[in-house]
């Protein structure tokens, strides 16, 4: 096991303090929801140990997020698929956590990848290959004089 | 409340934005790791959209005197994003990962809050990843996901030199959790760990189905597994001088490196 986290916590019985955990190593990956999802709601992906207070805790203490109510699921991975061996392939299983904002916060996924107009510096390489390829598509194009037609024709 | 983004992202990655680290542990911050606060030289992110609160820090806290205007900014799940000004491009600059001497250097305070900058940055770079596979879209500079586990996996192993060390120090004991040499029912001797139960060992069933003497009937098992072990040595040195004669007939002059 890479990291020396307790693999074991604590047992807990009655009157012992309360578990802290410091510096933990789960990591939440925010998703854009594949159902149309209600607007104060945010999808996440987490570690199979996480539970709901747990999640609950880490984005309130960590990310600040005033959080309402968390529900979560596992999702199955896929063991249907089959490699170029005809063995089966296991997607790997993870949970899912639909997390319901307080304070009546609305979130919803931005457009991370928005279409930009990449025009390359001047004088640097980009610009020169841009130019070549841009010859090249040039020199592929048929002759303009002749109105359209195909080189089959003779003349 | 925690630091704007694009220090995390230059704090984390980038050894020049070191000193800042100095300043911050010259602040009193209070007890919980979420509540601190960072102060940015040159890349401060301007105004946030939800409402930042501002709050200078006492004078009298600083001994290096300086008036530090510091910024909670509460910008809460906007942090599982990269800024804004990074959407849509194909490279992303990052800088080295933090290695195990730069990190020895730094303080327990410091580290504790490293590893909350690592761990906003990884869950960010997470996000931008199942993103790019969602919009079947390279993800812009993947090497960050990578140099990100590096330096937290060197954190780790800091963090545990340094309790090791303690522990040594104060109670003179190697390991954290107990355990105990005890031989399998394969005849393996191995680092048994203990585990905490709530009642004692005679009172578990499960535990005490579990072997730890291996029965009489496996021992001639022992033997032949041994053997085998042997023979396969045996094969594996010859093997080599096999080779190493035939390579020497070829070409007599070749110098052998030494075992």
């Amino acid at each position: 096991m890479l990291f020396t986290s307790p693999l074991r916590y604590p047992l807990y019985q009655l009157g012992n303090p309360q578990l802290r955990i410091f510096r933990p190593n789960w990591f939440l990956t925010l998703v854009r929801p594949g159902k149309e999802q209600p607007p104060d709601t945010a999808q996440f992906r987490i570690p199979m140990e996480m539970t709901k207070c747990d999640v609950k805790n880490y984005l309130e203490k960590i990310y600040n997020v005033p959080v309402g109510a968390v529900r979560t699921r596992i999702q199955f991975g896929s063991n249907k698929k089959r490699n170029h061996l005809s063995q089966k392939v296991k997607q790997p299983d993870y949970k899912v956590a639909y997390v319901q904002l307080a304070q009546g916060q609305t979130f919803t996924f931005p457009d991370i990848f928005p279409e930009k107009d990449r025009t390359a510096a001047e004088g640097s390489v980009e610009e020169m290959q841009e130019k070549f390829l841009e010859d090249e598509k040039q020199k592929q194009k048929p002759d303009p004089r002749r109105g359209g037609v195909t080189e089959w024709f003779g003349l | 409340m925690a630091a704007s983004s694009s220090a995390g992202r230059v704090l984390t990655l980038c050894k020049q934005f070191q000193n800042v680290l100095r300043i911050s542990s010259a602040i009193n911050t209070p007890h919980c790791a979420a509540n601190f606060t960072k102060y940015q030289p040159h890349v401060y992110r301007g105004k946030s959209p939800l409402a930042a609160l501002s709050w200078s820090t006492p004078t009298s806290y600083l001994g290096q005197c300086r008036a530090l205007h510091t910024t909670i900014s509460r910008r809460g799940l906007e942090e599982f994003f990269d800024l804004p000004e990074n959407w849509g491009e194909t490279s992303v600059k990052s800088g080295a990962p933090w290695t195990a001497k730069q990190l020895r250097t730094k303080s327990n305070e410091d580290l504790h809050k490293l590893w909350y900058v690592l761990l906003k940055e990884k869950n960010m770079l997470l996000t931008l990843e199942q993103e790019a596979k969602r919009q079947r879209v390279q993800m812009p500079s993947p090497e960050r996901l990578r140099k990100v586990e590096r330096s937290i996996i060197r954190l780790e192993t800091v963090v545990t030199e340094r309790e090791t060390a303690l522990r040594l120090l104060q109670t003179g004991q190697e390991k954290g959790r107990p355990g105990d040499w005890r031989k399998n029912t394969f005849g393996y001797v191995y680092w048994y760990r203990f585990k905490e139960y709530a009642i004692p060992w005679y009172m578990n069933k499960r535990y005490k189905r579990k072997k730890f003497y291996t029965p009489k009937f496996v021992e001639p098992h022992i033997r032949l597994r041994l053997e085998k072990h042997i023979r396969e040595k045996a094969r594996k040195a010859s093997l080599k001088k096999k080779t190493l004669a035939k390579l020497m007939e070829k070409f007599p002059q070749m110098k052998v490196s030494a075992p």
